[in-house]
This record gives C-alpha cells, structure tokens and sequence, in this order.
C-alpha cells in the first residue's frame, strides 16, 4: 500500500459527518460490532494479533492530512500500538463506551474493549472511525484478526469516482441540484430540527428476533416486495414508523429523506478493506405514501427503478469527491445546503448477513453480535438491520434529547409489530 | 421468438460484467443468490432486460424457482418475453 491515499467520495462524507457529530459535541462519526462471548481471552493475545496486523497494515494509524487535497497519510511502521483495555462490567458501561471519542487526529482509528462478564463471559466491543472503513470491511477486518487464516487482500481498488472532465462535472452538479431541488419541493423536517437542543450523548437499544420470527419477516418481505425483498421491507417498515413517530411527537414534516445505502464491491469479493464502498440511495416519502406498507413499498420500487434508470444514486458520493477539497466547516455547510439545512430524515443501514466466520473468535463462541453506528446530529435517529445466524437484529441509535427512553422503546418496539405483522 | 439460450448468454455476460467479482466462477449453473445476488442486483438485471428487450419482466414472475441460476432465469425471461 502506498504512504498516500486517496479518499474516496463516501470516505469524504464520513469524514464531513465526523466533523459534524464533534461539532455538536459527539464522539464523532464511529461504529461499534459487540460480540458477546461464551468465555474469556486474554487480552495479550489480542494485543499482539493487532500488533502483526499493524505491521502488515500500518494503515491503521493512518491520519488525514493535506488541505485541499485530503489523503490519508499511512506511517512507514507502527506508531502506536492499538488500545486494547480491559473493564469490569458495570451499569452505562456500554453506553459510555460508545459515547468515548476515537483520537483519529493522532492515528487512533480502531479501539478494542473487553467487558469482563459473570460467569467467565467476555464481550468485545470493537470501536472504529467510519472514514476508515464501512461495516463490511470492517467484519472482515475482525474476522482476520480472530483468526490468521483468514487473509485480508493488500489491494485497495476504488468504485468510479466524479468525472474528470468540467463540462461532465458540471453536468453533474446541474443533476444533483436539481434533484434536491425537487426532494424540497416538500421540504423535510427531521426530529432534531423539530427539537432543537443540544444533544451531546448518543443512546441505542436492538430488537432480537427469533429465527421463527425471522422466517416471517423474510416471508412478509418476498410476498410484499418480491424474491430477495427483507431490505426493501425493512425501509419501507422504518419510514412508516418514523412517520408515526413525528405524528406522535407532533413534528410536522412535508416529507421524510431516507437514504438507503447501496454497497459498491463487486458480489463475491472482499476488497477494498480500508475504505467505504458504499453509494446512497435517497429515497423520498410523502406522508400520503406512508399510510400503509403496500403503498411505502410501491413508492420505494419506483424511486428505485427510476434512479437506476437515471443513474442519479451516486451523484452524493461523487459530488462529495469534487468538493473534497474544501474545508470541513464550508463542506458541511455545502453539504446541508442542498436540503436547506437537513441531512435526512432516517438514518437507515443494512449490513445483511454477519460473516459467518465472526460465529467464534480466537476459538470462543459468539453468543450474540450487534452493530452500531452513530448518527448526525439531524436527524438524531438511525436504524441498523442485519441478521446473526440466521436471526434479525435491528439496532435503533437516537441522540438523548431527540427521543426519551420511552419514546425510543416504543418506536424499537413499532418496528418490531410492523415488520411481523405488516 | 426470443431463445432462452440466447437470453442465457446475455444474462451472462451482464452478470460477469456489472453485478460479480471477476473471481466468481459463474455458469449458467451458478446458485445466484447464494453467490451474493441481492434485491439491488436484481432490480439493475431487470432493467438491463428492459432496456435489451423492450419489455419489463414483472417482479411477480421472479420465484426461488426463477432465481435458482442463470439457467432457469432465463428460462423464466423468455416465457415473459415471448408471451404476446
């Protein structure tokens, strides 16, 4: 790998996002994976697999650097070692943890926690920035770092960024803008902005389903939205329910933005590890669309079809890419601009199926695993879905003065129905 | 009167090209969803079909059946295709 990289356009957006979130007094843009284990593993052990894989990537004490051409600046060898620590279990540990910034700024980009549990049980909270790398890469990196066979490819190839040439650049603007221009024709309104305090604590809750319960949902998905359909039905259940909510919480909104992330790596390949491949689907939804989940599906498949069409999903990212050589605070202001002053209204993630060599670590049995990810200041609300052994998980994220306890258990537990009995 | 061998060949072709990692061995055999295709994947192949054939296969028409390879979409396409 060379001692510069590039960052690619959904790289640029994280990074926007980071800014962002410490902005408002956030950790910052980070992701966690939890694996709940069976037993315990000492923590040296750890320390030096991370140590081997430092070595052969020193990528991960990468710091961004350059003004107006941003790259990753890679060290020639390890700088600092990886923070592996050890806790004991206690009340609002997790909480605290997730809310406990990375220092990106001095190389910090990936942290490990073990949680010592009762009964000789372990959880492993592994904490990384999400300019690093997406929750794909990110179960791969861990996979290899459970087990040294499990080899991570050297490479690093990109998705087709921006157009280099202006006329097709400006094209391309010309697009965007128009697009967002029409999304604020109804002009959305999220939580937050309906809300404005001044959060600086993220908070999250998963709904578990049983593989009978999952089973049904996967039936409920193909009969409402066709083979291969739990993504869409997924989508489609969170805007239903975020529109229920904002009724609830009397927050008047001409429309929802739900972006819906679309991976970019090739089916059946691994690489590109250090970097987010993913492009955005944004998806708009009128309340009138949202009064049933036949209709929020209908909605979902002819936007779907029509930015296919129109090839308009990646414009966020590429865009992203020519304006990456702003400066942060200007290019967060460009950013929120197009929607005049929204970001989304949902954050919405589907990660799918775990990789199945995450079912152990170091030869200990995972009990359970959970994704989460914060979420920017507006809207204040994600959800994350993905399945563990066959079972569906879903990760709701809200910042504490966007939703209370309540409030957020209930909108956890609306999804819930919705997806089984939709 | 469109052949499904004909449908086949281009289904190929676009899979390989647009959808799989060229590591992926894909046949006509291929287990498609096992082989990581996804509802995103299978809307880009629909219209891929439409833009190739002119006409919209239904979603309705795609089954577990349908989905089993490459083989029997095509199968599946040309029925639609062809129907007056």
């Amino acid at each position: 790998m060379k001692n510069d990289l590039r960052l690619n356009g959904s790289d640029q957006l994280m990074r926007g996002f980071d800014y962002e979130m410490r902005r408002h007094g956030f950790a910052g843009n980070q992701c966690q994976i939890i694996l709940e284990l069976a037993g315990k593993i000492p923590p040296e052990i750890l320390q030096n697999r991370l140590g081997e894989l430092q070595k052969e990537f020193p990528m991960l004490n990468g710091r961004v650097g350059g003004i107006f051409k941003p790259k990753w600046k890679i060290p020639a060898g390890i700088k600092k070692e990886i923070s592996v620590r050890v806790h004991r279990d206690e009340a609002n540990l997790r909480q605290k943890l997730f809310n406990e910034p990375l220092r990106a700024k001095r190389g910090e980009l990936v942290r490990f926690d073990l949680i010592e549990r009762a009964g000789g049980k372990t959880d492993l909270i592994f904490t990384w920035a999400h300019m690093l790398m997406d929750a794909t890469a990110a179960e791969h990196f861990l996979a290899a770092v459970s087990d040294e066979k499990n080899k991570l490819p050297k490479t690093n190839p990109q998705p087709p960024g921006a157009p280099k040439k202006w006329p097709e650049r400006l094209e391309l603007m010309k697009k965007s803008v128009a697009q967002l221009d029409k999304f604020c024709e109804n002009q959305p309104r999220s939580l937050k902005t309906c809300h404005p305090n001044a959060p600086r604590e993220l908070q999250f809750r998963v709904e578990k389903f049983s593989s009978e319960e999952t089973k049904t949902i996967r039936a409920n998905g193909a009969r409402l939205c066709g083979i291969l359909g739990d993504a869409q039905l997924h989508a489609a259940v969170s805007a239903l329910e975020l529109h229920r909510l904002h009724q609830k919480l009397g927050c008047a909104t001409e429309s929802y933005i739900v972006p819906m992330p679309v991976g970019l790596r090739p089916k059946g390949r691994v690489e590109p590890l250090f970097s987010n491949q993913v492009d955005m689907l944004m998806l708009q939804f009128l309340p009138e669309q949202l009064d049933s989940v036949e209709k929020t599906v209908a909605a979902l498949k002819a936007q779907t079809a029509q930015a296919l069409r129109e090839n308009s999903i990646s414009y966020g990212r590429k865009l992203s890419e020519l304006f990456g050589f702003l400066p942060l605070p200007t290019y967060i202001k460009v950013l929120k601009h197009g929607f005049k002053g929204e970001i989304c209204s949902l954050f919405f993630g589907d990660t799918a199926a775990v990789n199945p060599r995450l079912e152990n670590f170091f030869g200990v049995a995972v009990e359970n695993f959970t994704h989460v990810a914060a979420v920017t200041p507006a809207p204040g609300l994600g959800v994350i879905f993905y399945y563990f052994r066959g079972e569906l998980r879903v990760t709701v994220v809200h910042a504490k003065t966007v939703l209370n306890d309540d409030e957020a258990a209930n909108f956890s537990a609306a999804i819930r129905n919705r997806l089984l009995n939709p | 009167m469109i052949q499904p061998s004909e449908i086949e060949a281009e289904l190929l072709a676009f899979l390989r090209r647009d959808i799989f990692s060229p590591e992926t061995n894909l046949t006509a055999d291929t287990d498609l969803v096992a082989a990581g295709f996804d509802s995103m994947s299978l809307v880009k192949l629909l219209l891929h079909v439409e833009t190739k054939y002119g006409r919209w296969i239904p979603e309705s028409e795609i089954t577990n059946e349908a989905l089993a390879s490459v083989h029997t979409l095509a199968a599946t396409a040309a029925k639609v295709l062809n129907e007056k």
